[in-house]
């Protein structure tokens, strides 16, 4: 093993970033850009209704969204960078066309141990 | 009227609900990180469900004009490819899996990845092992708990574990697994030792 991880200068552009997290309480909107990558969404009632007149990008993520679909996965359904994709979720879920599934983490930022937990069973009986 | 929730639950979620749509979805990641031609996108579709999909990210960042002094420094917009795959872990479980691009230039991306995972699968060749090492930089600045996986490449077999921790500079007992992107059975195996680490160091 010729390389040495301690033997190089740091990475370059090392940016410090503060550790972020979800904070409890914190007051935001659900169209802000903090939604995350994986978001779950699902169609409203309302929303399936009003699909057919809808216009064709908006009425594709709303019948997708009969199964919960992630952000990023209507990206790629869309075929569009993930900003725009929250932009239009964004929208629609502002509407009620769509009910969005955020993450739960603690306070840490992290996962609750109890999920942990479920992903654990749910990867051993894999 | 208190808006402190204790469980953090990040914002208003589940506005609007269909009336029985399921309300306790909940969506977790775990990044797979590594450098060029390390088996990310493998991994990701052994495991997956679905075909991994592919999804654009665009960054804005500054370019720092290293190529030419003259430049002033501009905002310049990448777009970056980054795929990812589904696996159903339980009636509202749903695990997501996104590669990423391992280059510490894309830490941009990675902050905004790395926010809310379980943790990350940092894959490793060893006939490349430095590809990996921004990676392993950035999830032990963020905190992020991470495993490291070596890729069984061939000729890469009859390393020892702690040889290999050693040049990684992770501590000893760090947890690491071998894997073969190529196969399911090996690949959960390495996100159990993941989780069970981020499990150990939940509080
Ligand atoms: N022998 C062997 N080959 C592998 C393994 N994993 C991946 N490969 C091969 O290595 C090559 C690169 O794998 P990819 O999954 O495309 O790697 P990647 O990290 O996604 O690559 P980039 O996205 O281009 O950075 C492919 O030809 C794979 O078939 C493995 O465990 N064993
Ligand atoms: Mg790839």
């Amino acid at each position: 093993m010729s390389v040495d991880r301690r033997q190089r200068p740091q990475a370059e552009g090392g940016r410090v970033v503060p550790n972020y997290a979800f904070t409890a309480g914190r007051t935001r909107s659900l169209a802000g850009s903090d939604m995350p990558i994986e978001a779950l969404v699902t169609a409203t009632e309302m929303g399936l209704a009003k699909a057919p007149g809808m216009p064709p990008e908006a009425r594709a993520i709303v019948e997708a969204s009969t199964e919960p679909q992630s952000l990023a996965e209507i990206g790629a359904l869309l075929g569009v960078p993930i900003g725009v994709a929250r932009v239009l979720v964004s929208d629609l879920a502002a509407e009620d066309h769509l009910a969005v599934h955020l993450p739960l983490v603690g306070t840490d930022g992290r996962p609750r141990r109890e999920l942990l937990e479920r992903l654990l069973d749910g990867l051993r009986a894999r | 009227m208190d808006s402190v929730h204790a469980d953090g639950r990040a914002g208003t979620a589940t506005t609007g609900v269909a009336p029985g749509a399921r309300r306790d979805l909940l969506p977790l990641k775990i990044l797979v990180a590594g450098g060029f031609g390390v088996g990310k996108t493998t991994l990701v579709a052994a495991l997956s469900e679905v075909p991994p999909l592919s999804t654009e990210q665009q960054m804005t960042s500054l370019s720092d004009g290293v190529d030419d002094a003259s430049i002033v420094p501009e905002k310049t917009t990448t777009t970056v490819a980054m795929d990812f795959g589904r696996v159903t872990i339980d009636d509202s479980l749903v695990l997501y899996l996104f590669g990423t691009p391992g280059q510490s230039r894309f830490w941009f991306m990675w902050d905004e990845l790395a926010r809310g995972a379980v943790g990350a699968v940092v894959l490793v060749d060893l006939r490349r092992i430095d590809d990996c090492f921004a990676a392993i930089d950035y999830f032990e600045n963020r905190g992020l708990p991470f495993v490291v996986a070596l890729n069984a490449f061939p000729g890469t077999d009859g390393v020892d574990d702690d040889l290999v921790r050693d040049a990684l500079a992770v501590p000893p007992g760090h947890p690491l697994v071998h894997v073969d992107a190529r196969d399911d059975a090996s690949c959960t195996r390495a996100l159990i030792v993941l989780v069970e680490h981020a499990l150990a160091r939940s509080t």
